[in-house]
């Protein structure tokens, strides 16, 4: 437990550390110190941690709080005021590890396969619209940052799709504990 | 030995397919109602038209996805102990997206087609307002979650119990040196195959949606018009192809009570399984021959892949098919001749398809009556062909003798009221009849009056399939 | 049971704090978050003195006759300013035809007043066919830029070239000094518009 906090508390303090550094540039920010703020949350709980009480079962609860901070954080006015104001500033650092990470992490012990795959198809979904959209946008989205800046936050967007797709969809071919088990039938031969 | 349909799975197929037998006949007669329009039997307010256009045009592709996934669930569910519940989400969601998406067009007026091309369905000149498109896409979406659960449940249940996507693939037998006897059942390759493309489809599908929706709420967030074309073409084209994919799993299933030589998972078989898979995916540039801003490179593809795409569904489904119905005694009957019909119309309709998909004669015949041609038979030769087959083995045991006097009727009326419908479309795009025209010249009068003829027998003979399935339900219940 | 109902406020919940985030859907970015605000709260604009190309001192804010429809600009630069200039043309060129020429004011403002003195606001005012009358081009004092850029919402950042990248946008300044609303750079019935409303 003691070795996972310092590592969090590391991270959050290398995000606060180098905030200018990493902001400067919306693919380090959005990307990079976003990322790492929610895992530093989740970082928190330990493994296989699931939930006793009754509310938290099936981890929809927890996985929807999480989902609402992701779904903030992916408003670009969000991403312009955490830069104009200090206090969004502060959220951010607070609200990141804390009702993404930690929630994320508990809802996904808990949740159901199904659950977790849609997750999973949903989460490339929405990475696929933040491609498309900042890719293909006429407009500044950020006011903080350059045409240019939000192309490549655009194209970091699918890069970040093709690594995680690769990371879900590969041991699809080789599960583990999986091979011919019980519920496997093979024929379908009339008598 | 038969393995069965667990009996909760095969009373919400029941279901299933007698809601979409009702759908198919509503969308069949709007059907006709546009071609009687344009034939011009009747006025139709164009606006009108252009809302039942989106209707059918949706509510086939629907349906036609409805019926491919109810199959599906069948038959794989002899194989992999499926969670009923899913079953139910799915088709719950679909329904709710029925409802959202009729709401949007016969509340909302809103008709900007089925493939809900960018900018039209946010730039109506107010047709209809962005209320209206918005119902619309969160049909869609509806819809694409109720499909994604059922993906996500028949997926993991295969992947876990038969080793993985490749091996439900039958890969070891395709390209190692596995024996047949290994392989899975032809039922769980076309369904891990369907399974893999269309959930792509289905991500790739969201995010356009989505993106859409995005668009319609703000409309600062422009869409990039050709690369939201690429992605609801790719979408578009890998869910209706999954719907007739799909659907085979009932001859694959079926034919073999008939002519009592089971189906096997053979090594051609498993290539081409593999194939179709990627050729689905690669396909899709045959659909923007005509955007000449498309890089030369993806319009070249979609040439090449359209003549390759017919070569596994030819060679391993018709090609099989005809080897096992040869020298084997099959009884006849309406499900066996219905299924039979439908992969022989399938077939037949990859002919016009192959030609549309070449860019000389695309250039030439893609905004023409050929295209519909082409794409109502897949449709009424081929998929809802195997779906009323389908249906009629479904309460097979209910009825009395084999063939009877009825069923050759329906048979009869059906094929061809949908060889004399199809026909027409593609003689009028032949002759340049132009597609999706609310009203129609006069010169083209007397082929769309023809074909309003041969539809009308279309949808005579779908009322006496749904009928006999209806009753057939009805009888199994009393007895 | 209990956590159907927990999902359910949670999602509430969820759905309550993003209605309010993004404006009731309607503002996903900071540039739409401002213009619904602007709407809302018509905001004193700050009473500053610009200096025009003919040299004048010209106040901006309280005690004006005309409706002002102003932009921001840099004279150098080479992409949305000069469109944009050719956009206040055409809503100049409507002004005069529609007989309010004495009623709206049209003012394009450089936050560079460094590279922007008088030569280049001028030559930037005849590129455009700025003659003074309705339309003048003009520059804000150094020290009063950064709270006009902050009543106005405009966000300027260095593009590594020399240059800038803004928000552009016309911004409608009723008489009484109040930012009314702001309407895209190539909106000029928009902005015909809103400049009405606020001479009723």
């Amino acid at each position: 437990m003691m070795w996972r906090v310092t590592i969090a508390a590391l991270i959050v303090f290398a995000c606060i550390a180098f905030r200018h550094v990493l902001e400067r540039d919306p693919v380090t920010h959005i990307l990079v110190q976003l990322p790492l703020l929610i895992l530093s949350g989740a970082l928190l709980v330990p493994p296989n941690t699931v939930l006793a009480y009754s509310w938290s079962k099936g981890g929809y609860a927890l996985l929807i709080i999480a989902v609402t901070g992701i779904a903030f954080w992916m408003l670009p006015r969000s991403i312009d005021s955490a830069l104009s104001s200090d206090l969004v500033e502060v959220a951010k650092f607070v609200s990141l590890p804390l009702f993404i990470g930690v929630p994320l992490k508990l809802g996904w012990a808990s949740a159901h396969p199904i659950l977790r795959g849609f997750l999973k198809a949903e989460a490339l979904s929405m990475l696929g619209v933040m491609a498309f959209l900042y890719t293909h946008a006429p407009v500044r989205i950020c006011n903080s940052y350059l045409v240019s800046d939000q192309e490549r936050l655009g194209y970091g967007f699918l890069i970040v799709i093709f690594f995680v797709s690769l990371l879900w969809v590969t041991p699809l071919f080789a599960p583990r504990n999986a091979f011919r088990n019980s519920s496997a039938r093979t024929s379908s031969v009339p008598a | 030995m038969l393995m069965s349909t667990p009996r909760n799975h095969a009373n919400a197929v029941k279901l299933t397919m007698l809601l979409a037998g009702v759908v198919l006949i509503l969308m069949m007669a709007f059907g006709l109602v546009m071609r009687a329009a344009q034939g011009g039997l009747f006025e139709l307010d164009p606006a009108f038209f252009y809302r039942l256009m989106t209707a059918h045009g949706a509510g086939m592709v629907g349906v036609a996805a409805l019926t491919g996934a109810a199959v599906l669930w069948y038959f794989v569910s002899r194989y992999v102990d499926l969670i009923e519940g899913v079953y139910w989400a799915f088709l719950g969601l679909f329904l709710l997206g029925v409802v959202l998406i009729l709401g949007s067009i016969f509340v909302g007026g809103y008709g900007g087609a089925w493939t809900f091309l960018f900018p039209l369905p946010a730039i109506s000149g107010g047709a209809w307002e962005a209320s209206a498109a918005v119902a619309f896409i969160l049909g869609y979406i509806s819809i694409g979650v109720g499909f994604l659960l059922f993906y996500l449940e028949v997926g993991r249940k295969i992947v876990a119990a038969y080793g993985g996507i490749g091996r439900a693939l039958a890969w070891p037998l395709a390209f190692g040196g596995a024996q047949p006897d290994d392989a899975p059942p032809p039922t769980i390759v076309a369904a891990m195959a369907t399974t893999v493309f269309n959930t792509i489809g289905i991500v790739v599908g969201a995010t356009v949606l989505v993106s859409s929706l995005v668009n319609l709420l703000v409309p600062g967030f422009a869409v990039d018009a050709l690369l939201a074309k690429n992605m609801i073409y790719f979408f578009g084209h890998v869910f209706i192809n999954a719907s007739i994919y799909m659907a085979v799993i009932a001859v694959y299933e079926i034919v073999p009570e008939y002519t009592g030589k089971p189906w096997k998972t053979t090594r051609p078989f498993a290539l081409a399984w593999t194939a179709i898979l990627l050729f689905v995916m690669a396909v899709y540039p045959h659909h923007l021959l005509q955007d000449t801003v498309m890089p030369a490179w993806a319009l070249v593809m979609g040439q090449i892949v359209s003549y390759l795409s017919g070569i596994p569904l030819l060679v391993v489904t018709a090609f099989a098919l005809c080897v096992y119905l040869r020298g084997s005694n099959i009884r006849w009957d309406l499900a066996s001749a219905l299924l039979v019909l439908g992969v022989a119309g399938w077939s037949v309709g990859s002919a016009p398809a192959i030609i549309d998909g070449m860019i000389s004669v695309n250039k030439l015949m893609h905004n023409t009556q050929w295209v519909p041609g082409h794409f109502h038979i897949y449709l009424i030769l081929g998929e809802v062909a195997m779906a009323f087959g389908f249906m009629a083995w479904l309460v097979k045991d209910a009825r009395a003798s084999e063939f009877t006097g009825i069923d050759r009727l329906g048979l009869g009326i059906y094929l061809l009221g949908g060889t004399g419908f199809t026909l027409m479309f593609l003689i009028s795009g032949a002759l340049s009849v132009p597609r999706r025209w609310a009203v129609h010249a006069e010169e083209w009068f007397l082929q769309d009056r023809i074909a309003t003829g041969f539809g009308a027998l279309v949808v005579l003979g779908a009322l006496i399939f749904v009928a006999l399935y209806a009753k057939g339900l009805s009888a199994r219940r009393e007895s | 049971m209990k956590a159907f109902f927990a999902s359910i406020a949670a999602a509430v919940f969820g759905a309550t704090f993003l209605w309010n985030a993004t404006d009731g859907l309607s503002a996903l970015t900071t540039e739409s978050a401002r213009r619904i605000a602007v709407v809302r709260d018509n905001p004193y604009v700050p009473d500053v003195r610009l200096e025009t190309m003919s040299g004048e001192m010209e106040r901006l804010g309280v005690d004006r006759k005309r409706t002002v429809v102003a932009e921001f600009i840099y004279t150098s630069c080479p992409t949305i300013c000069r469109t944009g200039g050719s956009y206040f043309a055409r809503l100049r060129n409507q002004i005069v035809a529609e007989g309010l020429a004495d009623q709206v004011r049209l003012i394009s403002i450089s936050f560079d007043p460094e590279t922007d003195r008088r030569a280049e606001l001028t030559q930037y005012g005849n590129i455009h066919d700025a003659d003074g009358a309705i339309w003048t081009v003009a520059r804000a004092r150094a020290t009063d830029l950064p709270r006009l850029l902050e009543a106005f919402g405009v966000v300027v950042i260095s593009d590594g070239f020399g240059g800038f990248e803004h928000n552009t946008a016309m911004h409608i300044v009723s008489p009484d000094g109040r930012l009314r609303s702001v309407v895209d750079f190539d909106d000029v019935a928009g902005a015909l518009r809103e400049a009405r409303k606020t001479l009723q």
